[in-house]
């Protein structure tokens, strides 16, 4: 039961904090109608709570009781992961704040490198405000129930998850916590017991959705992103391209965010998953993302990783289906203070599967990024290929990198290749470039964005254009 | 770090405390400095707790394989056939057959005019205790098998010691053969090569003319080259099928200085090969080169370290796994540069060939680096014997079994052309080619 | 017109002099060749007026227009018009010809103005068509993968867009076989006018038969040790290097 302090739930209310608040106005006072706070720590009591706030069918709330008890069993994984993990209290994280009413910071709080980034990013006026925690609302709302209008004529269903798990749980429940099982890790644990939030997507047989859908629409304050569950299923022969955060420096309350995204692509069914993360440099972003490819389909992740503290995220896919593909393409840039900890995990599980993996990474200042690997090719099967490049580019002294990729190959029907290397950006380069005039802040971005050129035209190109800049920000503090 | 180990743990191979105390007491010739080491050396290893498949540094290995008895006799019936004996054999310097010399071969007269010394260990232990003592299984164990390199060290009785003097260059290879007999065999063979001096070393593990059920290995060899020296170690493993092998394997490479070692498996029924590569000063390079034919159920584990310590140093590995059979291989390889290393090259590639359908390799190659002026690659390939070419040398009349011999030969030849004496080059070839004639496709026609 | 003034050089690498003492004035419009012997110091004396890191000024000045360009950066040096057509080109990798040119004439606009992308391609495609540079290579990353001839054309290329006051020729006849040249030296002679002022560092006489020099200058051990007009490239490649080192001990 809901602790004392706070205000007993309406039962009328729906779970949409955007209800009473008063968007006209700049300043802060909202009316606090509703606040659902679940208090800090995490308890059978705090999943509870968010269960009968979010009034969900008893399934579902003994799901999230399991996945508690599932957490609190397994230890932190420090015998391979950085032992910053112990750094996280457990404790005094805030499970779930629908803050509606209450303001983060003004304005003057926050910091001038991050209004100058916004400001060379060229993000939109109001937007800034939103990112940088001043105002709790964005007003996504006219924008989403467009996009959602628009395509639920093709019979596309995209809602939160609270909403798809009630609405409609027989498309939904045959997948969830299916291709990323609760036990999986200790922090797919964690977002199984207080997940919230995130895009739940259907898209039926023999559709192509032409416009990529956005998890930005359907941000709100109780969706600062915390513990995300998104779950994306796309039927024989379509098509959906799903994009999520942005480039500009994105403030949090919370330190912890534990993410899970599920796909399912079925018979020759594709699917893109775009992500630009940038939160700020308090947050430990642990994310698990898997997709399910079955016969001739393609799961595609496009990750890109620029904020956080620490950032473990090993998007995998496991190919189910004859000639089904998947692919990683990463790029990580790890500054003073961040530890980018990335990968990709590839699991054939049927013949003539590809696998394709491209990471690269930039250590700049004092910063870390580490590459993790698998590719997993059984016995038994035939055909299979896989190719993994990745590559690093440190550009100060202090800059620190590892690569551990693991490859395990069985039988003699398959095609394996993973190369990696390590390099700085060459003096004899950065003077070639100087002599035809560039300086040398300008010659070290030509040269960065050149190293990951290849990878970032697989963006969109809003993406694209606005990565160049934030990689050209980031380059201009790390020149001497 | 040491645990804490239990009853079990410790008794690995039953190598007991009471094990230990008779081969102590046998060594009746030891000064008692090289027997406290000894005893340290067995307190270790009965401390240490045995590989778990947790293990980070075991991943992927078969723990379960790791079973021996030393201590029991093999029955009636178990003693195989006599094994062929190289023709490079001819030429050891130092022949040892169940840890106990067996032979002294015939040296060059340059050699000791040269002031070059190679002589058994229990000789240089009496002759040289200050090059043992700085020397001897003194490098850090890194590579995850610090309770079999205590095992060595407590139990070892006889091996090489080869010491050149500084500026001495030695023409001849020396050759060393360490035969096994019934129980395990510990061989050691250690290398310090004096300031600009050029010394090559052959050395060649062979099974006894008693194969053995249960037959183990655990031997260690250090290379050290001083500055500006030049070392080239081949070594050959071709135990019996039977064996379970631990070979540690450490290399020193001090300034300018440039080391060579080509390792080539072909016995045992499950070997660990373990081989770290120190770069020390500037200017130090350090090749590491390794060829697998693995078939059966065979299991070949190798596990690798290079360390760049020091600014301009370069280190190149290359390391060719063939698999036939239910055969499994494990490499796991770190390039480690540190902070200050700055214009360090690294370079590492694993490539396995895989001609069956039931072979399995596994590959971890991996990079911690601290110093950003650096050029680091590796690379892993795994596949199978290219159809194009098989069909190409059929075109020409070469019939499938001997086409796929060639092919397959020919993906070892890359790491062989990079020996600088032909008549290695070529005796190594025959060693490798008898073990060749069972490897074939099981879908050539 | 502008004035590029060698004054008594002296550059070491490391602690190891490799010019001792070199004097030389260049004006726009002239094209003075240098020649000599490997380790001459001839290619190091391009890259010195370049402003390379490897190098240190141990002795002497080098002014543009009177005013000294030693404290000047090699970007800074070169928007004020210095252009070095390197020996050895670096290769760019995911950087395109396109964007690389467009980036370096851009860092020559004022503040607030934008290059204009049409007159830009225009003009980039006409300078391509004359060195026989396929288009499509304006997509290709600068120097990767090229040929030597076509690293070489890429250079003259970039001069042509460029247009510095001085173009400073580091061996761009090396590794070229005779129709490269040709096409190489065409470009640089299209270029060739009073506003340009070059300086031909080659080891052969047979690129100054396309590039006809007004002034040829040998280096030996570091210094200037003959200088003379054309005729001179001739008897240099009659009589070879040995003619002047003997020369020299003789004097």
């Amino acid at each position: 039961m809901p602790d004392a302090q706070t205000i007993a739930i309406d039962p009328s209310a729906a779970e949409n904090p955007a209800v009473g608040i008063d968007q006209s106005s700049g300043n802060f006072s909202y009316e606090m109608k509703y606040e659902f706070d679940a208090g800090s720590g995490l308890s059978e009591r705090t999943v509870d709570y968010i269960s009968s706030v979010k009034k969900e069918a008893p399934w579902l709330r003994e799901f999230r009781m399991n996945a508690l008890k599932t957490f609190d069993s397994k230890p932190l994984p420090t015998h391979w992961a950085t032992r910053d993990l112990e750094n996280i209290d457990f404790n005094k994280i805030r499970y779930y704040l629908a803050s509606g009413g209450k303001p983060k910071r003004t304005w003057d709080e926050v910091p001038d490198d991050i209004k100058r980034t916004f400001e060379r990013l060229g993000i939109p006026e109001q937007e800034r405000k939103f990112l940088a925690g001043v105002e709790a609302q964005f007003d996504s709302e006219a924008a989403y129930s467009n996009i959602k209008d628009t395509v639920a004529k093709q019979g596309v269903i995209f809602v939160n998850s609270t909403e798809a798990l009630r609405e409609h749980p027989e498309i939904f429940r045959k997948w969830f916590g299916k291709v990323i099982p609760t036990g999986d890790n200790k922090f797919s644990a964690l977002n199984s017991a207080v997940f919230s939030g995130g895009s739940f997507i259907y898209v039926p047989p023999g559709i192509k959705v032409s416009h990529p859908l956005q998890a930005y629409f359907r941000i709100n304050a109780e969706n600062f992103g915390q513990f995300e569950r998104t779950l994306i299923i796309v039927d024989e022969g379509s098509e959906v391209t799903y994009m999520e955060g942005c480039t500009a420096p994105k403030f949090s309350t919370s330190t912890l965010h534990s993410a899970v995204v599920e796909l399912v692509a079925l018979k020759g069914a594709k699917i893109q998953y775009i992500t630009v993360q940038n939160w700020a440099n308090n947050v430990f972003n642990l994310v698990t993302k898997r997709g399910l490819a079955h016969e001739e389909a393609e799961i595609k992740w496009i990750d890109c990783n620029i904020g956080s503290r620490l950032t473990m995220k090993y998007p995998g896919v496991v190919l189910k289906g004859r000639k089904a593909r998947g692919e990683v393409l990463s790029i990580a840039l790890a500054n003073d203070g961040q530890h980018q900890d990335t990968g990709a995990k590839m699991i054939h599980a049927a013949d003539e599967t590809t696998s394709n993996i491209i990471a690269k990474s930039i250590s700049v200042g004092q910063g870390r990024s580490t590459y993790r690997g698998v590719v997993h090719i059984p016995r038994h099967l035939k055909g299979c290929k896989n190719n993994t490049e990745c590559d690093a580019l440190l550009i100060n002294s202090n800059s620190r990198t590892d690569t551990y990729p693991a490859i395990t190959v069985r039988g003699d029907r398959h095609a394996v290749q993973h190369e990696a290397s390590v390099s700085k950006v060459s003096e004899e380069q950065i003077f070639y470039m100087k002599q035809r005039g560039l300086t040398e802040g300008q010659a070290m971005s030509l040269s960065v964005n050149g190293f990951v050129n290849e990878l970032a035209r697989q963006f969109p190109m809003e993406y694209s254009v606005e990565l160049k800049r934030l990689i050209d920000l980031e380059m201009e503090g790390s020149v001497g | 770090m040491a645990t804490q180990a239990t009853e079990t743990q410790a008794a690995f191979g039953g190598f007991s405390a009471e094990l230990f105390s008779a081969h102590a007491a046998g060594q009746t010739a030891a000064p008692s400095w090289w027997l406290e080491r000894k005893r340290a050396a067995y307190a270790r290893f009965a401390s240490l707790a045995m590989p778990a498949r947790t293990d980070e540094a075991w991943r992927f290995s078969t723990i379960a394989g790791l079973a021996v008895d030393a201590s029991r006799k093999a029955g009636p019936g178990e003693l195989g056939a006599a094994m062929p004996v190289p023709a490079l054999a001819a030429r050891a310097a130092l022949t040892f057959s169940g840890n106990r010399l067996a032979g002294r071969g015939q040296p060059p007269p340059d050699l000791a005019r040269q002031g070059v010394t190679v002589e058994t260990l229990s000789e240089a232990v009496l002759r040289h205790p200050d090059l043992l003592r700085e020397h001897f299984m003194a490098q850090p164990q890194r590579l995850g098998s610090g309770k079999f390199a205590a095992l060595h060290e407590a139990f070892v009785q006889e091996g090489a010691f080869i010491h050149v003097p500084p500026g001495v260059e030695v023409s001849e290879p020396i050759v060393l053969v360490h035969r096994a007999e019934e129980g395990p065999s510990f061989p050691h063979t250690l290398v310090i090569a004096g300031d600009g001096s050029k010394v090559s070393v052959v050395d060649l593990f062979l099974a006894g003319a008693v194969p053995q059920r249960t037959a183990l290995a655990v031997g260690a060899n250090d290379l050290y080259a001083g500055h500006g020296a030049k070392i080239a170690y081949a070594g050959v493993q071709d135990w019996s099928r039977e064996t379970l092998s631990f070979q540690l394997n450490s290399t020193v490479v001090r300034r300018d200085a440039s080391v060579q070692s080509l390792n080539i498996h072909l016995g045992g029924r499950q070997a660990r090969h373990e081989s770290l590569s120190q770069l020390q000063a500037p200017g130090a390079f350090s090749e590491m080169l390794a060829l697998t034919a693995a078939e059966g159920s065979q299991e070949f584990d190798q596990r690798t370290l290079q360390i760049h310590q020091a600014p301009n140093t370069k280190s190149d590995l290359l390391y060719k796994n063939a698999l036939a059979g239910r055969a499994r291989t494990i490499f796991s390889g770190l390039i480690v540069v540190d902070q200050d290393a700055q214009k360090t090259d690294a370079y590492q590639s694993n490539r396995n060939l895989m001609l069956s359908d039931d072979a399995e390799a596994n590959s971890l190659p991996g990079l911690e680096i601290q110093a950003n002026d650096v050029r680091c690659t590796h690379g892993a390939t795994t596949s199978r014997v290219d159809p194009e070419q098989e069909f190409y040398l059929k075109s020409r009349g070469i019939d499938p079994t001997r086409a796929h011999e060639l092919l397959v030969f020919g993906f070892f030849e890359e790491v062989l052309n990079r020996l600088g004496d032909a008549g290695i080059h070529g005796a190594l070839t025959e060693m490798i080619v008898a073990k060749f004639k069972g490897l074939r496709s099981p879908h050539a026609r | 017109m502008s004035i590029l003034e060698i004054k008594d050089l002296h550059v070491a690498i490391g602690d190891k002099p490799i010019v001792r003492g070199v004097s030389l004035t260049i004006r726009t419009g002239e094209v003075h060749a240098v020649m000599g012997p490997n380790g001459a110091g001839k290619s190091t004396l391009a890259k010195v007026i370049a402003g390379h890191p490897d190098y240190t000024v141990t002795g002497g000045d080098i002014h543009l227009d009177g005013h000294s360009i030693l404290e000047m950066e090699p970007d800074e040096r070169a928007r004020a018009g210095l252009f070095l057509a390197f020996q050895y080109p670096s290769e760019i990798p995911g950087v395109s010809i396109a964007n690389f040119l467009r980036a370096a004439l851009q860092a020559r606009m004022a503040e607030g103005e934008e290059l204009d992308a049409s007159a830009y391609y225009k003009r980039l495609y006409e300078k391509m068509d004359f060195l026989k540079i396929d288009r499509k290579f304006t997509a290709r990353s600068v120097n990767e993968g090229f040929s030597g001839g076509e690293k070489k054309r890429c250079e003259i290329l970039q001069m042509a867009m460029i247009e510095p006051k001085f173009g400073l020729m580091d061996e761009t006849d090396s590794g070229l076989d005779i129709d490269a040249l040709k096409i190489v030296a065409e470009g640089v002679n299209r270029l060739r006018g009073p506003g340009l002022g070059m300086l031909l560092i080659t080891h052969y006489q047979r690129l100054l038969n396309y590039i006809v020099p007004d002034f040829v200058h040998v280096m030996h051990e570091g210094r200037i040790v003959k200088s003379g007009d054309k005729t001179l490239a001739l008897e240099l490649d009659a009589k070879g290097y040995d003619w002047v080192k003997n020369e020299l001990v003789v004097a």
